[in-house]
């Protein structure tokens, strides 16, 4: 890969003449380390600019006072950073972002507790139907939504009657409850769980269950004690990307309550709640957005690594 | 407490028979060694004395408690395994007491059983160490505390010493000799290696195809083998087999002949024979007075030589024509003969020689069965075919 002893090429190459451009690719073409990383800063740039500038441009419209936007430039046109105070007084947000902590937890906890022992037997056990089970799970989870909403809607809303025999039960109203968002949630957001823990739980070496088993555990307190644990960076991958996924969530959020901090609505009601009548103040929706999104980034700043190795590696030795 | 039985236990997966119809009757204290080839049926007998596996047929005791539906928690067994499996997230101290805690055992208790099992597998000073920071035989022996700190009726280990060198598991395999007459438990010992089986245990099970083949002390196992399989599975180098006839003079084979009289040994003339001879009983011409009871002499060319240190194995061509079959596993060589010499032996490759065999040490196999018919010939040669003296039998 050196360049330090020129004349040493095959025949006579050197000594030909040449232009500016011709050196450059001889020198490119002995050196392409230098072209690699410069090919890499420029990839870098463009997936930088991509995912960063939304966020500038939020932090833009937030510091411009709402009567100057209008014709926006790069930068903002003025600097009141009040906004993140005045979002408050506005609208309860940080009530909707406990609401969004909450349903976002409750799914993981609940994702976490269902994959992990579907993972368990998809991964550790042998049994006829095994790889129909997994293929129905996956064909399921791309079922679209909105596919799922009217029933759910009616479903949750106390709207459907259930006979059995003679006793015929209405369905609980769960109309602006956790439970309509935390449930569809869960449903959507465990077979990328399932298939994550199975891959997981299958490595660990069955050795290390029997041992657990003799020990005094049961298999479900093995799974616990020993699978689980030495699972980590699966389990971290599994309930830092439901996480996400549910707090980023729209169309359950959206729909299956009113919209009022009190009934458990998400941080996505929060911020369209800042729309008035009279006036739509996209800076403060904007100053919303910024602290709705940061506790996610530093959750993923602090995880990625896990989540990486969780997503690409999984390997696990004894 | 911790005598073992197996009441007629089979364990067939799919189409595969792993264990069939095993009877084992395995008293208190005894060390046990399961011995047999890979697929034998020996791991998944253990298995099932564990609970980790359940039975398709049969019963399993352990004292007098039926067990066999029993989950491994509840049965007071303690298993090491092959691949030792400890648990690499918690450290040794937390390992060895796992069971303890999981049994609630109060603070003090646990810290005074695990000091007391680390101290008898000499592993103080490394309790706050984790897994992956030891040796394999440190490794090893936080398995074995792991399993003695509950005080188990029963200790079941799946060829322990499988993953260690060569030095340390001889090493191992006297420590945990001394442990058993410690604690005085119980020990069911599963391996491979006939060596571990012989050096250890009280009695040997050898099992093969998921059937026990013989269960008795080793040296019965080593001299009196029931059946063609364990005679050439114990011992190493393996035993010579000879296939041949049994006429009214004795066995009758290609290149070897065994004089004796077979209505002492209560062989039928005409039945097919497979004589068997441990390299051991094998004698150069010249040493024959080692031997009480030599055979006719043997002419032989020898083949091979391999220099051992303690003893020379060399390896006999019986005739010009020997062809070695590799496909042939059965150890049935009609035309060549192993035969052990002291080390200050003086011997050749491609050498004449001139052997005998030690009567008293020929094992007789009906070939067909498989079955040991006699085991030692006692009856010297004699050309008038005398009725013998006696002769030992124990079909």
């Amino acid at each position: 890969m050196s360049n330090e002893t020129p004349g040493a090429g095959i025949g006579s190459d050197d000594e030909m003449e040449r232009g500016p451009l011709g050196r450059w690719v001889d020198s490119a073409i002995k050196n392409p380390d230098r072209v690699y990383r410069a090919m890499f800063y420029v990839a870098m740039l463009f997936f930088l600019v991509t995912t960063l500038f939304p966020f500038y441009w939020l932090l833009v419209l937030a510091l411009t006072p709402n009567n100057l936007i209008a014709n926006m430039g790069l930068v903002p046109k003025g600097f009141n950073p009040e906004v993140f105070i005045a979002m408050f007084e506005r609208v309860p947000f940080h009530l909707y972002m406990f609401n969004s902590f909450v349903l976002g937890i409750t799914t993981t906890v609940l994702v976490l507790l269902i994959a992990s022992l579907a993972g368990y037997v998809f991964g550790r056990l042998r049994f006829p139907g095994k790889g129909v089970l997994m293929l129905g799970i996956l064909a399921i989870s791309y079922f679209p939504p909105a596919a799922f909403l009217i029933p759910l809607f009616e479903l949750f809303t106390g709207n459907t009657a259930i006979s059995i025999g003679m006793v015929t039960i209405s369905t609980p109203d769960l109309f602006n409850t956790p439970a309509p968002m935390v449930f569809p949630f869960s449903a959507l957001f465990l077979p990328l769980s399932i298939f994550i823990l199975t891959t997981f739980y299958g490595q660990i070496p069955d050795g290390l269950e029997d041992a657990a088993r003799v020990e005094g555990t049961t298999r479900l307190g093995a799974l616990f004690r020993v699978i689980v644990p030495l699972s980590a960076p699966g389990v971290a991958t599994a309930g830092v990307l439901t996480f996400i996924s549910v707090y980023n969530e729209f169309f359950f959020s959206f729909l299956m309550n009113n919209g009022e901090a009190d009934s458990w609505a998400p941080i996505v009601a929060g911020i369209l709640k800042y729309q008035g009548q009279f006036d739509t103040p996209y800076n403060l929706m904007a100053a919303a957005s910024i602290v709705g999104v940061l506790p996610v980034a530093i959750l993923v700043i602090i995880a990625q690594e896990r989540i990486v190795s969780g997503l690409t590696a999984g390997a696990l030795k004894e | 407490m911790g005598d073992v039985t197996l009441e007629h236990v089979s364990k067939y997966y799919d189409d595969v028979t792993a264990v069939d119809d095993m009877n084992l009757d395995i008293d208190d204290g005894e060390f046990i060694c399961l011995v047999g080839p890979s697929g034998c049926g020996k791991s998944t007998t253990m298995e099932m004395i564990a609970g980790l596996t359940i039975p398709s047929e049969g019963k399993v005791f352990i004292g007098d408690r039926e067990v066999t539906n029993l989950p491994p928690k509840d049965r007071g067994v303690a298993m090491v395994f092959q691949n030792i499996a400890l648990f690499p997230h918690m450290d040794v101290y937390d390992n060895i007491s796992f069971g303890l805690r999981l049994r609630n055992y109060d603070k003090e208790e646990i810290e005074r059983r695990v000091e007391r099992a680390a101290e008898i597998v000499q592993l103080q000073g490394m309790l706050e160490r984790m897994p992956d920071e030891m040796s394999g035989g440190q490794r090893q022996r936080v398995a074995i505390a792991r399993a003695i700190v509950r005080n188990p009726g029963v200790f079941l280990m799946d060829e322990p010493l499988a993953n260690l060198d060569a030095k340390l598991r001889v090493h191992m395999r006297t420590e945990l000799q001394r442990l058993h007459k410690e604690l005085d438990t119980t020990i069911i010992y599963v391996t491979h290696d006939q060596a571990e089986a012989m050096t250890m245990s009280d009695r040997i099970a050898v099992i093969d195809s998921g059937q026990l083949q013989q269960i008795d002390p080793p040296l019965v196992c080593y001299n009196e083998p029931s059946n063609l399989f364990v005679a050439g599975f114990i011992g190493s180098p393996s035993m010579n087999f000879l296939d041949g006839e049994v006429t009214e003079n004795g066995f009758v084979s290609t290149n070897i002949d065994v004089e004796f009289d077979p209505a002492d040994l209560g062989v039928e003339p005409g039945t097919d024979i497979t004589m068997g001879i441990r390299p051991e009983d094998v004698y150069l011409v010249g040493d024959e007075a080692l031997v009480s009871n030599p055979s006719r002499r043997i002419e032989a060319v020898t083949d091979v030589l391999e220099p051992m240190g303690d003893e020379i194995f060399v390896y006999l061509k019986l005739s010009e024509t020997t062809e070695t079959n590799l496909e042939d596993t059965s150890g049935v060589a009609n035309d060549q003969l192993l035969m052990s010499v002291a080390p200050d032996t003086d011997v050749e490759e491609d050498e004449d020689v001139t052997v005998v065999l030690d009567r008293s040490r020929v094992h007789l196999f009906d070939t067909e069965t498989g079955e040991a018919v006699s085991h030692g010939i006692e009856t010297p040669v004699q050309t008038s075919g005398a009725p013998g003296t006696e002769a030992e039998s124990d079909d």
